[in-house]
C-alpha cells in the first residue's frame, strides 16, 4: 500500500517473531517445590508472524483479544524487546539496536502504567522529560502551553503525580508523551478505565495532534469505540498473526452484514418466529431479530413482523464493530 | 545506513540527582529519625565499650578514646553506606515500570547511579548535624591531615564497592522476583563482618584472616581502620589497591548482570 502512493513507509515490520521461554511447573505445592530443584521449559510463540508498514501520519488500530501477541510487537517497536526473528525499521532505525536513538522518535502512553514520575508534581515531571528529551525551551513552552489548554492541565499542574486521579494522570501522561515533538506515538490502552468524558477529551486530543502535527500513532485497545473513532485502517491480530490489515469499513461491509430487529411486543405471545430472522435474544416483551441483510431487506422483514404480531415499537440496529470483530474471531476470516 | 550515533548529554542525570535530593527531603519525618537513632546508638556504644574497657587495658592496641572514635565515625559514615542507592532499580522491575525508563532516550544503569548519589548526597549532609549531636555525648578523636585525606580516598572507594554490591544485589530482580532473603543476608553480613560494629582486630586470628579480604571489610573496616591509625601510611597502598580489586571484581561483575538482565527484560503481562 505504502509504495503505491510512492511515499517511504515510517514503520516497516517483516516476519515478526517473538518466542518466550518459562518455566513450565507441575500444579500443587509438590510441583512449586520440585521446581525449585529440576525446571523444564516450554516455548511460547506471543508474536507467530506479523508484518505490517505504516505511512508517516496514519492513524492505526491494532486491535486483537487478549494474549494475542499487541503489547509484546509494541514494545519490539520501541526496542526494548528483541525479536527472536523478522525485522523492524522505525523511522529508519532498527529499535533494538540503537534502543536511544529510536526513543527520541517515538512517544509511548500506557494506560497501565504512568511514565510519570511518581514522586513528583507533574510541572516537575515533564521539567525532566525536558531535560532526558533536549527539548529546546522556547518549543517546550510553546508545547506545554497547548497541551495545557487542550487537556486542562492547570489545576492540577503542581500536584504529586501519585495525587492525581486517573483521568487527570493519563492526561497528564499524553502531555508528557508528547512533549517532544515525536514522529511516533504508540498509545497502548490509552482510555481504560476513564469515564465517558475523559475518554472523549483523550480521544480528541490524539485526532488533533495528529491532524495537526502529522504524528504516526498507532493505538492498541479493547474498546473498539476508540478505533471507530479515530483510525481508518486496522490491523486485526489473533494468536501472534495478523488475520486483517486493512479500512475498517470494508470490514464493516464483508462482516457487518448482520443486523437485528428490536422489537417491542404490545401483547403477550408464548412464541416468536420470524421467517429469514433468527431470534437472539428475548426478555419479557423486547425481542431481538437478526437478519442477513444481504438475503432479507429491512422492508420485509418489518413486514412479516407487523403481519403476525402486534408491536408497539420496532427499530433497526446496525452492527457495532465490537460485533464484527467478535464474529471475525469466532469464524475466521477469508480474504 | 548510517548509524548515528548520540551526543552523551550530562544534564538529564544532574537532573535526575536534583530530584532525588528534592524528594529525600520531604520526607522530614525520616530525617528527624535517622538522626536521633544515630545519636543514641553512638551514646549506647559509647556506654558499652566503656563498660567492657574497664576491666581490659587497650586491647590490640585500641585504647578507649579510640574506640570510641571508631564507633562514632562508623555509625556516622552508615548514614551514607547504608543507603540502599540503588532500590529503584528493583522497585522498578518489580512493578514493571522499568519499561518506560527504557522508553526514553537515557542510559538507564547512568539514571539509577545519578538518583542514587543524589539520595546519598542528601544524606551525606546529614553527617553534619548527626555529627553535632553525637559530640555532645563522646569525643571525637581527629587525626592529622594526611590521615584524613588517607580516610576520606578509602571512605569514596570502600562508597564504590557497596554500591557495586548493592546494584548487584538489585539486578537479581531481572531473575527473580523475590530477593529479600538473599538482601537480608547480605545486610546482616554487611553488619558483622564489615567492621561496623566490632572492629576486625578482635576477631579470632584466623577468622579475621578470611574477613578482611571480603568487601564487606573494603567497605568500613579498612577507611576506619586508617581513621584510627591502626592501619598506618606504610600500609595505605597495600590495602587502599585490596578495594581498588574488589571494585574491579565486583564492576565487570555487575556490568555482566546488567548487560545479561537489560536482555531479558520482560514486563510482566507482556
Amino acid at each position: 500500500m505504502p509504495a503505491e502512493r510512492g511515499r517511504m513507509p515510517i514503520i516497516e515490520v517483516a516476519g515478526l517473531r517473538k518466542v518466550f521461554r518459562s518455566i513450565k511447573r507441575e500444579p500443587g505445592v509438590l510441583g512449586a517445590f520440585a521446581a525449585l530443584f529440576s525446571r523444564t521449559y516450554e516455548e511460547k510463540a506471543a508474536v507467530e508472524d506479523v508484518s505490517f508498514s505504516l505511512e508517516p501520519g496514519e492513524i492505526v488500530g491494532y486491535i486483537g483479544p487478549n494474549g494475542a501477541g499487541k503489547s509484546t510487537t509494541i514494545k519490539m517497536l520501541t526496542g526494548i524487546l528483541v525479536p527472536t526473528s523478522g525485522t523492524v525499521r522505525v523511522a529508519g532505525i532498527v529499535p533494538y539496536e540503537a534502543r536511544e536513538l529510536n526513543a527520541e522518535n517515538i512517544g509511548v502512553v500506557f494506560g497501565q502504567r504512568s511514565q510519570l514520575y511518581w514522586d513528583l508534581p507533574l510541572r516537575e515531571s515533564f521539567e525532566l522529560l525536558r531535560s532526558i528529551y533536549d527539548i529546546p525551551r522556547d518549543r517546550y513552552a510553546t508545547n506545554l502551553a497547548e497541551f495545557s489548554e487542550l487537556l486542562d492541565l492547570g489545576r492540577f499542574m503542581d500536584t504529586p503525580v501519585r495525587q492525581l486521579s486517573l483521568g487527570e494522570r493519563m492526561r497528564g501522561d499524553f502531555a508528557g508523551a508528547m512533549l517532544h515533538d515525536p514522529k511516533i506515538v504508540y498509545l497502548d490502552e490509552p482510555t481504560i478505565g476513564l469515564d465517558v468524558v475523559a475518554k472523549e477529551a483523550i480521544r480528541e486530543f490524539i485526532s488533533r495532534v495528529n491532524r495537526e502535527r502529522g504524528t504516526t500513532v498507532i493505538l492498541t485497545t479493547h474498546d473498539l469505540a476508540d478505533v471507530e473513532r479515530l483510525s481508518k485502517r486496522i490491523i486485526l491480530i489473533d494468536e501472534g498473526r495478523v488475520i486483517y490489515d486493512g479500512p475498517l469499513e470494508r470490514l464493516r461491509e464483508k462482516y457487518g452484514t448482520h443486523r437485528t430487529l428490536v422489537i417491542t411486543l404490545a401483547d403477550t405471545y408464548p412464541e416468536i418466529e420470524i421467517e429469514g430472522g433468527v431470534v437472539e435474544h428475548r426478555d419479557s416483551s423486547v425481542v431481538r431479530v437478526r437478519f442477513d441483510r444481504r438475503e432479507q431487506s429491512a422492508e420485509a422483514m418489518i413486514r412479516r413482523v407487523m403481519e403476525r404480531y402486534a408491536i408497539s415499537d420496532i427499530a433497526i440496529v446496525e452492527p457495532d464493530i465490537e460485533t464484527i470483530v467478535r464474529r471475525l474471531y469466532l469464524e475466521g476470516y477469508e480474504a | 545506513m548510517i548509524v548515528r550515533r548520540r551526543r552523551f548529554r550530562l544534564e538529564p542525570y544532574v537532573e535526575f540527582a536534583k530530584r532525588a535530593i528534592a524528594r529525600e527531603a520531604t520526607y522530614r519525618f525520616d530525617v528527624f529519625t535517622e538522626l536521633t537513632s544515630v545519636a543514641i546508638r553512638i551514646y549506647l556504644l559509647r556506654t558499652v565499650w566503656v563498660a567492657l574497657y574497664a576491666h581490659n587495658a587497650e586491647p590490640r592496641g585500641l585504647p578507649l578514646h579510640a574506640i570510641v572514635t571508631y564507633s562514632a565515625v562508623a555509625l556516622l559514615m552508615g548514614l551514607i553506606l547504608d543507603r540502599d542507592q540503588t532500590r529503584a532499580l528493583y522497585d522498578r522491575l518489580h512493578d514493571g515500570s522499568i519499561a518506560t525508563d527504557f522508553m526514553k532516550p537515557i542510559s538507564v544503569p547512568l539514571s539509577f547511579f545519578a538518583d542514587g548519589t543524589g539520595e546519598v548526597l542528601f544524606h551525606a549532609l546529614l553527617v553534619v548535624p548527626a555529627l553535632c549531636l553525637a559530640l555532645l555525648f563522646v569525643h571525637i578523636d581527629v587525626p592529622s591531615l594526611v590521615v584524613l585525606a588517607a580516610f576520606a580516598l578509602s571512605f569514596f572507594l570502600g562508597y564504590s564497592v557497596g554500591f557495586l554490591l548493592n546494584f548487584i544485589l538489585n539486578c537479581t530482580a531481572f531473575w527473580t522476583f523475590e530477593n529479600s532473603a538473599v538482601q537480608l543476608i547480605v545486610t546482616w553480613l554487611t553488619d558483622l563482618l564489615g567492621g561496623q560494629l566490632v572492629p576486625l582486630v578482635f576477631f579470632p586470628a584466623a577468622l579475621a584472616g578470611v574477613v578482611d579480604v571480603l568487601p564487606f571489610a573494603a567497605m568500613f573496616s579498612t577507611p576506619l581502620l586508617i581513621y584510627v591509625g591502626i592501619i598506618g601510611p606504610g600500609r595505605y597502598l597495600e590495602v587502599m589497591g585490596f578495594q581498588l580489586v574488589w571494585i574491579v571484581v565486583l564492576g565487570a561483575i555487575a556490568t555482566l548482570m546488567w548487560r545479561a538482565g537489560a536482555k531479558r527484560v520482560v514486563v510482566q503481562g507482556g
